[in-house]
């Protein structure tokens, strides 16, 4: 900002420039540039902005989108919904395992945001980590609403006989918004992050803290499948990469 | 443009805005109401109403006032269902403890307090200016305000401010 009141004294150039220390005073310059002890307020009160903007910026946890409701007219769902399935596995099997797998799960903190440093993998396992959601057991489905919320015409299709979706979320990974979707396997969840902008060259093992996983290529994108470091992961790793249909 | 293009188009544009704003929309909502758990719901609740009307976004350039000026609103929203006055500063949750203990520097957690500690008339506009980028004009049309009560109150909140840091460090 510039102010183009000239003349200035002590008084009303200390006033204003506290008001707005990057601001460049037209008269206020001048006035500055030969009054010392302005000249030194004007240092300190710019240091002083720099150590308050660093005391507001704190820490900024994941972003987890809620959910989208369709917006009239778009006609935006395009996914083939199945009949709810009902839960097969015993629930008492899914809680033992669900807090198995939390107890080696490490809550952590991190930016996801693009830039963050971390590689694919990482970020995915400290996503999984971070997303209390995908360790909760229930044998109740997602509905259908929610599911073509997530999984939307601008990522694809998928087909939801591949397993019990307990769980239907949009989050950020490498600073793209992809569908965070849980199904429940032989020994507890599984997370399924569908990335259609995520090209790899061939597929990536996931190890993290009592989990395993794979991020599996798929025409332009890819899709990364996490279940505790028991579950076997082969066959639904097919169903996964047979349901699924990128939009572009 | 056949419908599901308008769908893609408007969840991609949405992911465009919200990936690049969503730390500023979450930490105009913590220091608006001093409370990270709320801050979550507010920046939730702002999100699902930028998403209904994002149309009325006309240049994805003026984004950012518009997001917060959604935040600002659902942060009073927020307390108005509640019917809370504010948050207590004297009594303190985790999380809450939890948001001004995030620095191992003492004179950044002195002066972080000190900004928790200062009335809403002076936090908000500082931190729109300092944190957000503002100019004391945006920060006018975004609280209804002329420019001239705005730049007093940035002007109070820093001496307030360097005056707290100052008896800190003598004491």
């Amino acid at each position: 900002m510039t102010t183009s009141k000239e003349n200035m004294n002590c008084e009303e150039y200390k006033e204003a420039l506290a008001g707005d220390p990057t601001a460049s005073f037209e008269g206020g310059a001048v006035h500055a540039a030969t009054c010392e002890s302005c000249a030194a307020f004007t240092t300190e009160m710019r240091a002083f902005d720099a150590k308050i903007a660093k005391a507001l910026a704190i820490d900024v946890p994941d972003l987890v989108l809620p959910e989208l409701p369709d917006i009239a007219d778009d006609n935006v769902v395009n996914v083939p919904f199945k009949r709810k399935q009902t839960f097969s596995t015993p629930t008492w099997i899914g809680i033992a395992a669900t807090v198995a797998l939390a107890a080696f799960i490490g809550v952590r903190m991190i930016d996801l945001d693009p830039g963050s440093g971390l590689s694919l993998p990482d970020e995915i396992l400290a996503h999984v980590d971070h997303e209390p959601g995908a360790l909760r057991v229930t044998n109740v489905a997602v509905t259908d609403q929610l599911f073509s919320s997530v999984v939307n015409p601008s990522v694809g299709t998928m087909d939801r006989d591949i397993g019990l979706v307990t769980y239907a979320r949009s989050c950020i990974i490498n600073g793209k918004t992809i569908p965070h979707l849980v199904i429940q396997g032989e020994k507890g969840p599984i997370t399924l992050l569908l990335m259609p902008d995520e090209m790899i060259d061939g597929a990536m093992t996931l190890d993290g803290k009592g989990v395993n996983g794979v991020i599996l290529p798929l025409g332009e994108g890819s899709i990364a499948i996490i279940g505790e470091r028991d579950e076997p992961l082969e066959e639904i790793e097919q169903k996964v990469i047979d349901s699924v249909e990128w939009s572009t | 443009m056949n419908s599901n293009d308008v769908g893609r188009e408007r969840h991609r544009r949405f992911d465009r805005v919200v990936s690049v704003f969503h730390r500023d929309m979450y930490r105009y909502a913590a220091w608006l109401c001093r409370d990270p758990g709320i801050a979550e719901e507010v920046v939730q609740e702002a999100l699902l109403r930028a998403w209904k009307s994002l149309d009325a976004l006309r240049e994805d350039g003026a984004a950012k006032p518009w997001l917060l000026t959604i935040v600002r609103r659902e942060n009073a929203r927020y307390f108005e269902r509640k019917r809370l006055e504010t948050v207590d500063i004297d009594a303190l949750s985790p999380a809450q403890t939890a948001m001004l203990a995030e620095t191992d520097d003492p004179e950044l957690y002195d002066l972080r307090q000190a900004i928790y500690r200062l009335e809403d008339d002076y936090r908000e506009p500082l931190v729109l200016q300092v944190l957000m980028g503002h100019s004391t004009k945006e920060i006018a049309e975004l609280m209804g305000m002329q420019q001239g009560a705005v730049l007093t109150r940035l002007h109070r909140a820093r001496i307030k401010l360097k005056e707290e840091v100052e008896k800190e460090a003598a004491a």
